[in-house]
């Protein structure tokens, strides 16, 4: 049987367990990304969400033979960009960050918009978050943070 | 690779089907939350003969393998179609979900099946012994029963070009995100030299299967829209006698008076 080859964070791997895993699990209990939250497997909180092919995706709701010649980017990668500096930034700058656990999804929901749309309105941000709860900090404060990142960071994006 | 099989293209893909015992996997969305053990997986995600939107003489042919997202962005999906998927959970969900795991799914809350009820769409299923075109509303035998071969695969849904423009649509969920519908309805309306030459009405998520009664909607073609003002409580009457909901997380009752007040919604914004 031929393994499922994919890119994780620009590295080539072989996964040889079953295609029917869950990308999310297997993200954190194999390759030790552990920026991957779970939160509920349902794709409602987008705690788990990763870059597939740079396209914005829950990793619960994946298995791993959908993702055999796929791209993948977590924050584990994601983080050694200029783009992300500029988040870390305004995330940090503004406290937009209380527990964290919903933030690596942001982030990604963050860098997944801001590549389709460097200048987003408000509603473009609140929309491009709308699929990421967050339970403690509240939205206002990510959503600055994420406009602060674009016009701090005008034209990494 | 373990427990999956990923063809390449769609002629590997229905051989596959015929030969071995597997689940169709198109976006994951739904499949990865049921989670069934012991399943192996036919990974149609890839194969680029499901992945295109095309227009011939008589149809919008979107192919099963097409995501939410990307039919959002088709110049040829109608507006009908766009406004229904475009409230599908939030941008994560619809980059992965798609146009045949909605049906396939088998569920009457399916917000892009909705639409396709009551366009009156086809699907074209393909078998290694060759295709099947089926009304979706004979193809949806009960709640997650399809009428689906074990050697078929949904492979595109034919909406019709025109009768799409004039309608109505709305999706009653707990929040505008993530949320599933508790009641979706969709009509569309079409009035030529003054009198109706198609109205069709379609609820979601109240029953087994999305519910469209032809019966029903025949009562109003032909006629002025004076003559069915005259006609619009015996109209919704006739919905309000036929329609028996299932019990859900939230009342029958109350999911049954949404489904008139949205029924008469859509009656008199076309002027009945």
């Amino acid at each position: 049987m031929d393994a499922i080859k994919f890119v994780l964070n620009g590295v080539e791997v072989a996964y040889e367990g079953s295609a029917t895993d869950r990308l999310l699990d297997v993200l954190r209990d194999t390759y030790g990304t552990k920026s991957v939250k779970c939160g509920c497997k349902e794709g409602e909180c987008g705690a788990c969400s990763v870059l597939i092919d740079g396209t914005l995706i829950n990793s619960c709701c994946v298995a791993m033979g959908a993702v055999d010649g796929c791209s993948i980017v977590t924050v584990e990668g994601f983080r050694e960009t200029e783009r992300f500096a500029a988040l870390e930034k305004a995330f940090a700058g503004i406290s937009a960050v209380q527990c964290g656990f919903c933030i690596p999804g942001m982030i990604l929901a963050a860098e997944a918009l801001l590549s389709k749309n460097p200048h987003p309105t408000t509603d473009e941000i609140r929309e491009g978050l709308s699929g990421n709860l967050c339970r403690c900090t509240g939205y206002n404060a990510i959503v600055s943070a994420i406009n602060t990142a674009a016009k701090e960071g005008n034209g990494l994006w | 690779m373990v427990n999956g099989y990923a063809p390449k293209c769609l002629q590997e893909a229905l051989e596959i089907r015929a030969a071995h015992d597997v689940v169709p996997y198109a976006g994951g969305t739904d499949l990865m939350v049921e989670n069934r053990p012991n399943v192996t997986y036919l990974f149609l995600n890839k194969i680029p003969e499901l992945k295109q939107v095309v227009v011939d003489d008589n149809y919008i042919r979107i192919g099963s393998g097409v995501t939410f997202t990307e039919a959002i962005a088709n110049e040829n999906v109608p507006q009908l179609m766009k406004e229904a998927i475009s409230r599908i959970a939030a941008c994560a969900i619809r980059n992965a979900g798609t146009f045949g795991g909605n049906l396939g799914n088998g569920s009457a809350k399916a917000d892009s099946v909705l639409i396709e009820f009551v366009s009156g769409a086809k699907l074209r299923l393909l078998s290694v012994k060759g295709e099947r075109i089926v009304d979706v509303e004979k193809f949806y035998l009960g709640r997650k029963k399809l009428d689906l071969g074990s050697d078929e695969i949904i492979a595109e849904v034919l909406l019709p070009k025109t009768g799409l423009e004039n309608y109505y649509y709305e999706k009653v969920g707990g929040r505008n995100a993530l949320a599933i519908s508790r009641v979706s309805f969709a009509g569309v309306f079409e009035e030529k030299d003054g009198k109706i030459v198609n109205i069709a009405a379609a609820f979601g998520a109240v029953a087994d299967t999305v519910l469209r009664y032809r019966d029903i909607e025949a009562m109003l073609i032909g006629k002025t829209i004076e003559e069915a003002k005259a006609m619009k409580a015996e109209y919704i009457q006739a919905y309000s006698d036929r329609m028996v909901l299932t019990r859900g997380r939230v009342s029958a009752e109350y999911r049954k008076t949404v489904c008139m007040n949205l029924l008469g919604e859509f009656l008199s914004k076309f002027g009945i």
